[in-house]
């Protein structure tokens, strides 16, 4: 995975009417943009430090965006 | 309150790789019900052991296949430099019981809901003991009354 500081993060829910939750990448801290990243929360705006799993996406609004 | 000073007990982590034999041992052999899996010294993901019951034994799951097959994903973790007032956020925007403490991408520490509920147990003790003070010992309010106007 990987992101740049603007991308929107995004984890869909889990269950039936779980809504989905999205934040926007503050910080990357790990290599090369891997996680984790500091992401804030449109829900709570507030930040957590994330080690996303195979169900978040990265959708990359800024520079170029190698995978997501 | 920093979150360290809660984080006491050391993390029990597991590689992503094990078994979920190996987790259970894992679990009984630590005393704990809860386990952060690694890939390396990064984590990636928390098993308990209700996971272990619910997602492997109850679907079949078998128990020489990979713990990173049952754990729950994307986990949520917090700087040792945060406080006790930051943790309650996370628990509360969250819904989650356990929050790793991590520093510089090391797991360092865990904090539970658990750990939270006795630590405001013990608070509220000693507010109970002020009110079982004035309740044992009414004469203390009486004392602290104003005087009554005289006409």
């Amino acid at each position: 995975m990987f992101a740049n500081v603007g991308d929107e993060l995004i984890i869909e829910g889990h269950r039936i009417g779980e809504p989905r939750r999205v934040g926007k990448v503050e910080e990357v801290r790990g290599d090369d943009g891997g996680p984790p990243y500091l992401v804030r929360w449109d829900d709570t705006d507030r930040t957590t430090l994330l080690y996303p799993g195979v169900d978040c996406r990265i959708e990359h609004l800024t520079g170029t965006g190698k995978d997501s | 309150m920093n979150v360290s000073d809660l984080a006491v007990r050391e993390p029990v982590v597991i590689g992503c790789d094990a078994t979920v034999a190996d987790t259970a041992a894992l679990m009984t052999s630590s005393g704990v019900g809860c386990v952060i899996v690694v890939d390396g010294q990064t984590p990636v993901g928390i098993v308990t052991d209700r996971d272990i019951v619910t997602r492997g034994v109850a679907r079949q799951y078998p128990s020489d296949g990979r713990i990173d097959g049952l754990m729950s994903l994307g986990l949520i973790a917090l700087d040792v430099g945060h406080d006790l007032d930051d943790l309650l956020h996370v628990f509360r925007d969250h819904a989650i019981r356990r929050i790793p403490i991590v520093d510089h991408d090391r797991v360092v520490g865990i904090v539970s809901l658990d750990d939270i509920m006795v630590l405001v147990a013990e608070q509220l003790s000693g507010v109970s003991k002020v009110l079982a003070g004035q309740i044992m010992f009414p004469h203390a309010r009486d004392e602290a009354k104003a005087p009554a106007a005289t006409s």
